[in-house]
């Protein structure tokens, strides 16, 4: 309390020399002609993406001008966070889907009943919303959808004596293959451990068989405990990717971009599992390994039987909503609108490579790769991601916690604790409690 | 340049200079007020971007907050808290590793200044050359040197090569050889700019004195420690100054983009911590906390180095 | 073996020695430049490896992607600004400090110097806030501004250790001259100081060039952020171009490199103009 006093004193103080350089911003809603709406972004789909959505939606508003404050992806939270913290900044911004927005939710205005108009042609949208549920309260729209497969390389499959055509669909066939493979001397699966990778790429593929929707849930909450067997059964599957030599001996150091994706890229490795949208998907490997010499995958099945265990672990992709302190929320709602629509949807295929949300995007121009098909196959029975599901210590104490079992410095049990800490050093959690 | 009699800017050397009173009140006054207005500008720089800023993040540091929304007077909690969190442990216990290597970051430069200056062939191209380093920035550094530095990567080939196979070690996954890889990676960023800065001050010292002490027979270590450094002292000082403040904030942007701080927490620094801890974790006061207690941590290691400074720029050559 | 023949000897290896030392030190900028004719598989097949074939399309992209000569511009009004401004304002403290008869003049002195120990990520989140709340974000001053505060106790230090040694009666034989404290500051001390001033301002111009945190969040994504932002802002979320970032960064190397040869001859010559010969 006595912070903001003390920034209000400060504000007062600096106000006059504010008017006197003229540096003073403000509110221009009264001002006639177009509306200016400033909206922060990271260019998720990158550059020519967003050159494209300014260009089309200003054509179809006149009245509104896009003024596009693109800050690098790794350098957000800090342009963001005392946006919040002081309540000012851009109309639009934009975070990732789930927790992290949930995180940030103070910052937007919920949508309420505009909600399901907005979104009604969208496949999904409930990552947008509290606790996944879209009968809660949402606080912007996605447009693109995301998630993990695992890409393989036919060529280092062949040399290695396996079938391209029938990749290892369970846990012990998975296995075998990576033996076959290291035999023929390539890494198994690329991997890069630093970061938040681990957390968003390859746990919710093995919590898939192990935790139901209703568990992945609780683990949102911050109610499913880490020394439960579920999770840490899913812990020792993780560290057995790397502990049985299955990956590159570089993972705890590296990241898994660009370093972990060059290494499948180059062909040095059989798998790599990356995301469906944006770079590193099926776009960027078959134009580097060739389009035909590219398989896509479900990650293996530990227990096949397990419920989620065919499903497609989705999260819809970057949340735009209106913030809170904006002075110009109907211009900012128009173009959020237009963000869920098919115009957009159109452009996201053509010029973001991704998967869109929108149902009504002309399937003609959808890509004909074969790897590009196989995902829609994937991407038809879709579950809940456990990975958006972990606060920011949790997903942190995760990476850590691999590369030091990895390195033998670790055990599971000792790993489980440490997450359970993480979960319980969680500001957002220990709230939802 | 009209004035071409400037002094020679060695302390030692320079003639005693006998101060005068001139109990001249109003020229006094006036000068106090030339003074307080030449500080001025500088004063207010500190106080907005560095004082106001600290007595905000100490009083942030009281506070427990949450995803960016609000917050509530929490005591000392967070300052409690730090005291058995093993992650602020090691990283402070890191920097004090990191800090313990400022020797070699002194005397390194120091040593390549010295080969230079004694005009070896080409110098004027190593002059050049040792600089280019600093001004790489981290991203290339750091995604260059995860290349080098792998397990399987050109150093190692190059130690294999060689016959050194048992130096060809995991580099960056060690419990300890990544926190000092990380160290050599940001001296060799920044070795160059020591390497000129000593340059500049071996430019002040008259030819003749050095090259009666390169003469003169004694080994090289010795010359080293008992003529060229006494006479570079204020450069050396300089250096030392420049490390030991800088050498925790200019491991902070390759940690990031080199190690993230792994693996496990073996590169963990104090300034990584807080910014994890504030954006990451969005736990702005315990963040505010662990960056009072690196004020702290820096301001007693720099105790030395301020005191210094403080009399070099105050003490009158007698 | 006579003396002169080992001499010769010792002479080789030294030279040995510098140039192991030079590889190591060029070697950066050489990968830089390599990267950045590759195409982004041929850097994936082999990072570290020569180019089977060179390709401008990078540069090209760079360009296309950044608008450069407003990245330029902004990069230029807010390096030379902070830079002249901190040394301007550490120029001024120093004089005060050490050549007038200026009570609390060591305090400020001490103030200016102590503030070094503040490491910025120390106070990251709240430098942020008081910019934002100074209405700075976004504009030119605020980040001008707080380059020249972090450059300042550095500046300070160093200029005031050079001042001291000046003897007062050079001073006041000036004085009797006629001449004025901004005329003694800047024709006769500041000469004086050219090698601490050319380390200064290659010291910053290089930091406050490559400098990403105080840019991002004082500008934001605005039209007037730095060149660096804008090429770090060449790698996307999931799409890291490594030969893409090392075509801009190729081109925002070119200013530096440019500062430093023009300040290291400053910084010599000044030197021995200052020795008295």
């Amino acid at each position: 309390m006595f912070r903001r006093s003390l920034a209000g004193a400060l504000a007062a103080g600096m106000a006059a020399a504010a008017l006197l350089t003229g540096c003073g911003g403000g509110g221009d809603d009264a001002t006639d002609g177009p509306v200016t709406l400033k909206v922060l972004t990271w260019e998720p789909g990158g550059t020519e993406y967003w050159k494209q959505v300014k260009t089309s939606f200003e054509a179809g508003h006149p009245n509104i001008k896009l003024e596009m404050q693109s800050v690098p992806f790794d350098k957000y939270p800090e342009v963001q966070g005392p946006y919040i913290t002081s309540q000012s900044g851009p109309d639009v911004m934009a975070n990732n889907a789930g927790l992290e927005l949930f995180d940030r939710r103070g910052a937007y205005v919920p949508l309420g009943d505009k909600a399901a108009e907005i979104t009604k042609d969208l496949v999904t949208y409930s990552g947008a919303c509290e606790g996944f549920d879209t009968s809660k309260t949402c606080y912007g729209v996605p447009f693109s959808y995301q998630g993990n497969v695992l890409y393989y390389n036919k060529a280092v499959l062949t040399a290695a004596g396996l079938d391209p055509e029938k990749p290892p669909a369970t846990w012990d066939e998975f296995g075998a293959a990576c033996d076959a493979v290291k035999k023929a001397g390539k890494t198994c699966l690329a991997l890069g451990l630093s970061g938040t990778f681990p957390a968003y790429w390859d746990f919710p593929e093995i919590a898939r068989n192990y935790l139901t929707e209703d568990d992945i849930r609780a683990l949102l909450a911050g109610k499913l405990s880490w020394k439960d067997p579920k999770l840490v059964a899913v812990l020792e599957k993780l560290a057995e990717i790397t502990t049985k030599g299955w990956a590159n001996k570089n993972a705890p150091s590296i990241t898994m971009l660009p370093d972990g994706a060059d290494i499948f890229q180059r062909g040095d490795a059989a798998f790599a599992g990356t995301i469906i949208s944006d770079a590193v998907n099926w776009e960027a490997f078959g134009k580097a390994l060739g389009d035909d010499k590219l398989g896509v995958t479900r990650w293996p099945a530990i227990d096949p039987a397990a419920p989620l265990a065919q499903k497609f672990s989705g999260i819809e992709g970057a949340v735009y909503g209106v913030t809170q302190w904006s002075q110009k929320k109907q211009a900012g709602l128009e173009f959020i609108t237009w963000l869920a629509g098919k115009e957009n949807g159109e452009l996201w295929v053509k010029y973001g490579k991704g998967q869109p949300l929108n149902k009504n995007v002309d399937k003609a121009l959808l890509p004909s790769s074969p790897a590009f098909l196989k995902i829609q196959e994937l991407v038809a029975q879709p579950t809940l991601h456990a990975g958006v599901m972990l606060s920011g210590p949790e997903a942190d104490a995760l990476a850590r916690g691999w590369q030091q079992v990895t390195l033998g410095q670790l055990t599971v049990d000792k790993w489980a604790e440490q997450m359970q800490q993480a979960l319980e050093r969680s500001p957002t959690k220990k709230q939802t409690k | 340049m009209t004035i071409s009699t400037a002094p020679e800017p060695v302390a030692a050397d320079a003639p005693p200079a006998p101060r005068r009173r001139r109990a001249h009140r109003p020229g006094q006054a006036r000068e106090w007020w030339l003074g307080a207005a030449l500080v001025l500008p500088a004063l207010v720089l500190v106080v907005l971007f560095k004082l106001v800023p600290l007595v905000r993040g100490v009083l942030t540091s009281f506070e427990a907050s949450s995803g960016f929304g609000g917050s509530e007077f929490a005591g000392a909690d967070n300052y409690t808290r730090m005291l058995d969190d093993p992650m602020v442990r090691t990283s402070f216990r890191n920097a004090l590793l990191v800090v313990a290597t400022l020797p070699v970051w002194i005397v390194i430069p120091l040593v390549l200044a010295l080969l230079i200056h004694q005009r070896s062939p080409g110098w004027k191209f190593f002059r050049a050359v040792y600089f280019v380093p600093y001004t790489i920035a981290p991203i290339v550094v750091g995604i260059m040197f995860r290349q080098i530095l792998a397990p399987d990567g050109p150093l190692n080939a190059l130690l294999r090569g060689v016959g050194l196979q048992p130096l060809a070690i995991e580099w960056l996954n060690g419990r300890y050889s990544a926190l000092f890889s990380l160290v050599a990676v940001a001296l060799w960023s920044f070795f160059g700019l020591g390497v000129m800065t000593y340059l500049a001050g071996l430019a002040t010292i008259p030819e003749e004195t050095l090259e009666a002490a390169y003469l003169d027979g004694a080994g090289f270590w010795r010359r080293l420690f008992s003529v060229v450094v006494p006479m570079l002292r204020p450069t050396v000082a300089y250096w030392s100054v420049l490390c030991a403040s800088g050498v925790l904030i200019w491991l902070f942007p390759l940690i990031y983009a080199l190690t993230q701080g792994g693996p496990g927490d073996a590169t963990m620094l104090p300034e990584y911590l807080v910014f994890l801890t504030t954006f990451q974790f969005l736990d702005r006061g315990y963040g505010s906390a662990i960056g009072i207690a690196l004020f702290v941590f820096v301001a007693v290691l720099s105790i030395f180095s301020v005191r210094h400074m403080f009399t070099e720029g105050t003490r009158k050559p007698r | 073996m006579n003396a002169r023949h080992s001499a010769r000897i010792g002479r080789y290896l030294l030279t040995f020695a510098l140039v192991v030392v030079a590889v190591a030190a060029i070697y950066p900028l050489l990968f830089t430049v390599v990267s950045s004719v590759k195409t982004q598989a041929g850097f994936a097949d082999d990072p570290l490896g020569l180019p089977a074939g060179i390709t401008l399309d990078n540069y090209l992209e760079a360009f296309r992607r950044m608008n450069m000569p407003r990245l330029l511009l902004n990069s230029l009004i807010t390096t030379v600004g902070g830079l002249v401004l901190s040394v301007l304002a550490a120029l001024l403290v120093a004089y005060a400090v050490t050549k007038l008869r200026f009570r609390g003049g060591k305090i400020v002195f001490l103030l200016i110097i102590v503030s070094l120990t503040i490491p910025s990520q120390a106070i990251i989140y709240p430098l942020y806030q008081t910019v934002l709340d100074l209405g700075m974000s976004g504009e030119y001053q605020g980040l001008i501004l707080a380059y020249a505060a972090f450059g300042l106790p550095l500046g300070t230090y160093q200029l005031a250790g050079y001042f001291q040694q000046v003897p007062d009666e050079l001073i006041e034989a000036a004085r009797v001259d006629g001449a004025g404290h901004l005329t003694i500051l800047f024709r006769l001390l500041a000469p004086i100081a050219t090698p601490a001033l050319a380390a200064l301002a290659i010291f910053n111009f290089v930091w406050m060039w490559n400098d990403l945190l105080l840019p991002l969040v004082i500008m934001g994504g605005s039209d007037s952020k730095t060149l660096m932002v804008g090429v770090s802002l060449l790698s996307g979320q999931y799409d890291v171009s490594v030969p893409l970032v090392s075509a801009g960064l190729i081109v925002a190397l070119l200013p530096v490199l440019i500062i430093y040869l023009v300040f290291q001859r400053q910084l010599v010559s000044g030197a021995l103009a200052g020795s008295g010969k």
